[in-house]
């Protein structure tokens, strides 16, 4: 009992997601033609405070096993639960009912207490500290997503987007689990740290088993992040849900991913040492991770050079930038854990910005089709303006957040050694390449002539005001550099007792 | 051999010839048949294991509800009196290829592999399973009841149909 | 003497006729039953292990929480199964083909 009222005090985001998902669905329940109205306020509320317990954790720098080591607590897991949290936060607030043009008539109620059920499932699945806990925090990420991609009920992409999605993450997962079950008969715990210490000693006789156990492991991390081989879903699930939904899912449950991956890699399949971790037992899986995340990145940005629908375009592209991020793990150091935060940081402005651009032109358009475009300078500088700065930064020009993204990570793979300077240098090449199709766009949108007889676009206010919030938002941060590259510094603390 | 011993052989040849049925047959009705038998088998060896509790719920949950789901599925969409319900198949070749490997590599992992073998005598389980979710398992328990709520919520909306909403 | 090999290759088994019908049912509810298949295999091996491995009920515990899970998933996948259904007349997978590119 008094097990769970300590850990009860170290649990304050989620409880009070779970009670707004409460309340949520409550009032929608009670009907009135209010309840939209009120959904919405008692969501950004329950965000709202969510964000605050986060970041009252961060700043105290909690550490500690809760729940008897289902969970984790500690400076990493804050800073990714503001980051998810916040995540959440801008999407109910900056991309409404009013601007996607695809959820106009849809219920709000569902949608913003399966946004809330989301964020509690990211929250628990960036803390997991025990593989039951860990499967099932992953499902339950996995399973609203399913139901948040099919939110367009009557439209065709979208069922067929979720019903994708869905197999291939049933099997994903599934795939996943044996690698959990065979880990399980390994080490005899489901406790990560228990799992750790066993490895630690090394497991007697053949290695097959934990090969095979990481190789699955791999697999569900890899769908939880859109790496290649396990990306197929991406693109289509992107063009078929509702864009604000594509939007939460480029950002929140791939950066869920990356937190319990570096939970996962650092914490359990490797030792702690000062500043940096040595690989536990006998499994390389950095080369592994290697070649997944260099055919990340060159596939997501390869494929993306041919693409028009302007969602498929950005799926590809955040593929590509699920490659970069990887390097951070891979560096297996806590400059890598940090490049890690601090591109999820810049990654979270930059391709929101872009998805509120292209939902706001679907709004007044109707066509998410870059060959619709042309023109747009001239009907919407801001909105154009504000596009262009949201593509440099994706591309990583100094000094936008993409830029220092980029640096950190690439930075943290040149620390490792000269054996990895190639690795470097392919992240490199790669940015080069996506340099083309970003570029594509503002070449579209600044210089090609077109659609010379529609009406300049009359974007409300707050629209304006919001691609300002995220245009400052990726410009700014550099002249609070320090600050924030000492905030990711100290974050970089992962707790790894039971 | 045991009684035990042929009990074990009846569970486990049950299990695995149905759940080639399952893949193998030509029409919907006889795979969700042969799936039945899959999972009665599984639940009989989860008792050889001394899994009682998990037998119990193996039946209730994956014959009683899960096998049900799937039958409203094939009946839903399909015409009921098609009487053939066939369903499509292709690539045999190859699928039965890389099935065979992964049963190679997966059984012969489970062969060479030195497992622990701590062990645990069968004695009735219900009690302690209970015991740990409330007590370790008690967030994981509560968790999965937030996952049935969206499941809930999420199939409810999905099959509603547009105008409702 | 039936001991831990004799379940975990059932399991192999299992395993590897779920992905048989993965690669090769183009039915979406075959699809559906393949999955529970490898699901099946990984909660068979769990079990075996809590009896002759770990000598703890963990793997029971998280077997457990795989059948909720397996419930939820199911309920989920027959219910976009249904409205694909409505809207195009077919649950095979093959014509579930708009998105490309």
């Amino acid at each position: 009992m008094e097990e769970v009222l300590r850990s009860l005090g170290l649990f304050k985001p989620e409880i009070a997601l779970t009670a707004g998902l409460l309340l949520v669905v409550i009032v929608d329940s009670i009907g009135g033609a209010w309840r939209n109205g009120a959904v919405r306020i008692l969501s950004i509320a329950t965000l709202a405070v969510a964000l605050g317990y986060a970041v009252e954790l961060q700043v105290a720098g909690a550490q500690g096993a809760i729940f008897s080591g289902m969970l984790t607590v500690d400076p990493l897991g804050s800073f990714f639960k503001i980051i998810l949290v916040l995540a959440s936060l801008l999407i109910i607030t900056a991309f409404t009912f009013r601007a996607a043009r695809e959820l106009h008539g849809l219920g709000q109620g569902e949608f913003h207490a399966l946004i809330l059920a989301l964020t509690l499932s990211n929250l628990l699945l960036a803390g997991a500290n025990d593989i039951v806990m860990l499967y099932l925090a992953l499902e339950m990420v996995s399973i609203t997503s399913y139901v948040m991609v099919a939110y367009l009920k009557g439209d065709r992409m979208s069922n067929e987007a979720s019903l994708k999605y869905l197999l291939f993450g049933a099997v994903s997962t599934g795939g996943m689990l044996y690698g959990l079950s065979l880990l399980y008969g390994l080490t005899g715990t489901t406790s990560l740290p228990g799992i750790r210490e066993v490895l630690a000693t090394g497991v007697p006789g053949p290695q097959l088993a934990l090969y095979l156990a990481t190789l699955l492991i791999v697999v569900g991390f890899g769908f939880k992040i859109a790496a290649v081989p396990f990306h197929f879903w991406c693109p289509d699930v992107y063009q078929g849900a509702a864009t604000p939904v594509t939007a939460l899912l480029s950002v929140a449950p791939k950066a869920a991913g990356f937190g319990i991956a570096v939970r996962f890699f650092f914490g359990t399949f490797a030792v702690p040492v000062t500043g940096t971790w040595d690989l536990s037992g006998v499994i390389d899986w950095q080369l592994l991770l290697v070649v997944i995340s260099v055919a990340t990145m060159t596939l997501g940005n390869v494929a993306a050079l041919t693409q028009n629908n302007m969602k498929r375009l950005l799926a590809y592209s955040s593929i590509a930038h699920a490659g970069y991020i990887l390097m951070g793990i891979v560096a297996l150091s806590d400059v890598g854990a940090r490049s890690l935060l601090i591109y999820l940081f810049a990654y979270l402005f930059m391709n929101l910005g872009a998805f509120l651009v292209v939902t706001l032109v679907h709004l007044h358009d109707g066509t998410f089709d870059l060959r619709d475009y042309p023109g747009l300078y001239r009907r919407a500088p801001l909105l154009t303006l504000a596009m262009g700065l949201f593509m440099l930064s994706l591309i990583g020009i100094p000094p936008l957040v993409g830029f220092l993204g980029k640096l950190y990570v690439f930075g943290a793979v040149v620390n490792m050694g000269s054996g990895y300077y190639w690795y470097a240098a392919v992240g490199a090449v790669n940015a080069a390449i996506a340099g083309f199709y970003y570029l594509r766009v503002l070449k579209v949108m600044f210089i090609d002539a077109g659609n010379e007889d529609k009406p300049p676009l009359k974007l409300a206010f707050v629209d304006r005001a919001w691609l300002l919030f995220f245009a400052a938002a990726n410009l700014l941060p550099v002249l609070f550099w320090s600050r924030i590259d000492e905030w990711a510094r100290g974050a970089v603390v992962l707790y790894t007792g039971r | 051999m045991t009684a035990a011993d042929y009990v074990f052989w009846v569970f486990a040849t049950a299990t695995v010839v149905s759940g080639a049925v399952v893949v193998f047959a030509r029409s919907l009705i006889y795979s969700a048949f042969a799936l039945l038998f899959t999972f009665f088998g599984v639940a009989g060896l989860y008792v050889l294991l001394g899994a009682d509790f998990l037998a119990a719920t193996q039946l209730l949950i994956y014959v009683g509800g899960i096998l049900v789901l799937l039958l409203f599925g094939v009946m839903l969409t399909h015409r009921i009196y098609d009487l053939k319900l066939r369903t499509e198949k292709t690539q045999l070749g190859p699928g039965l290829i890389v099935a065979a490997g992964i049963f190679i590599i997966f059984a012969n992992a489970a062969l060479i592999t030195e497992w622990p073998t701590v062990g645990r005598e069968p004695a009735p389980t219900t009690k302690e399973i209970g015991r740990l979710f409330l007590g370790e398992y008690l967030l994981a328990f509560e968790a999965a009841s937030v996952l049935l709520l969206v499941a809930l919520i999420g199939a409810a909306m999905i099959v509603r149909r547009k105008k409702d909403a | 003497m039936i001991g831990l090999s004799h379940y975990l290759i059932v399991s192999a088994a299992l395993l590897s006729l779920g992905i048989l019908g993965l690669l090769t049912r183009r039915n979406a509810v075959n699809v559906l039953m393949s999955i529970e298949l490898i699901l099946n295999s990984a909660n068979v091996n769990l079990v075996a292990f809590s009896r002759f491995g770990a000598g703890n009920l963990d793997g029971q515990v998280f077997a457990v929480f795989v059948i909720v899970v397996a419930a939820a998933e199911v309920a989920v996948a027959l219910a976009i199964v249904l409205t694909m259904y409505r809207l195009r007349r077919t649950p095979n997978l093959d014509d579930a083909d708009i998105l490309r590119g």
